[in-house]
């Protein structure tokens, strides 16, 4: 189990930001996502595994007025 | 009247909070402002009205489209409270005005709708050590958080070269404006009359869309 913006996530074998993401629908490119704490640049979501427990935050990017 | 006492109602007239940027936050910002009776307000942005703001911006009419937003948020408030003074500043916040532009006022309120230009007032009010509440919207999402000076807080929401978020994809609508705006002005009389808990080191998200009102600490 993993926690996404403080739910509960069901954490699978192999999961990377990427694919959890892509499970959570999470479709806009610009989102910031951090894991545990630690900033994860896009260009790394594919190879950025997420490992049972951790504790992910991806928040959609906004800079509206 | 419990909200505030008349020591703090009368306090309020000689508050000085500086609004940054005059369109779809900062109008309501600054509406709500007048309405409570904060006794200055500087209103700041370079930009005029067109036709893209009417669906969402309140100081937008079409016979201001090509006006200044500054000016039409001073003659506003005008017709609205005559109390207050506001000072209308028909420029853009840039490097070499920022710290100018807050100094001497007690809490500056961020309605920019770019990160570049929000770093730098970020920067400003670090300097002139002066809270800065903290403001965006995007489609059915909108963030709010408050700055104390020094605490570096953009560096930890926005990636390094970001300069625009999902609103590019989303736009914005005519609710969300209103919606972050009015959380912004309650953070706002918080630090004027230091009551309640402002949202100082946590980030309020709002996902109207899905129904998902967050906190996250930073």
């Amino acid at each position: 189990m993993i926690q996404v913006n403080g739910k509960p996530m069901a954490w699978s074998e192999g999961m990377t930001v990427a694919s959890m993401l892509k499970e959570k629908n999470y479709i806009f490119a610009k989102i910031v996502v951090k894991i545990n704490g630690v900033f994860v640049p896009v260009d790394k979501y594919e190879s950025t595994s997420i490992h049972d427990g951790d504790d992910v935050k991806a928040i959609h990017m906004l800079a509206g007025g | 009247m419990k909200l505030m006492t008349q020591d703090e109602i009368t306090a309020l007239k000689e508050k000085k909070v500086c609004v940054v940027g005059c369109g779809g936050l900062g109008g309501y910002i600054i509406e709500m402002l007048s309405r409570l009776g904060v006794g200055n307000i500087t209103a700041i942005d370079g930009d005029v009205f067109d036709e893209t703001n009417l669906n969402r911006q309140l100081l937008s009419e079409e016979a201001l489209i090509g006006s200044s937003k500054a000016e039409a948020a001073k003659s506003r408030i005008q017709k609205v409270n005559s109390e207050v003074e506001v000072f209308a500043k028909a420029v853009f916040l840039r490097e070499d005005n920022a710290v100018a532009l807050v100094a001497g006022h007690d809490v500056v309120v961020d309605a920019l709708d770019n990160i570049s230009t929000r770093r730098i007032l970020e920067k400003a009010c670090s300097i002139s050590e002066i809270p800065l509440i903290h403001g965006a919207i995007a489609g059915w999402y909108g963030q709010v958080t408050t700055i104390m000076p020094g605490s570096g807080v953009f560096s930890k929401l926005y990636p390094e070269t970001a300069e625009k978020g999902i609103e590019t994809e989303l736009g914005n609508p005519a609710f969300t404006p209103a919606l972050v705006a009015s959380i912004q002005v309650s953070e706002t009389l918080k630090l004027l009359i230091k009551k309640g808990e402002p949202l100082i080191g946590r980030l309020l998200t709002l996902n109207l869309l899905d129904h998902e009102y967050q906190i996250f600490e930073y």
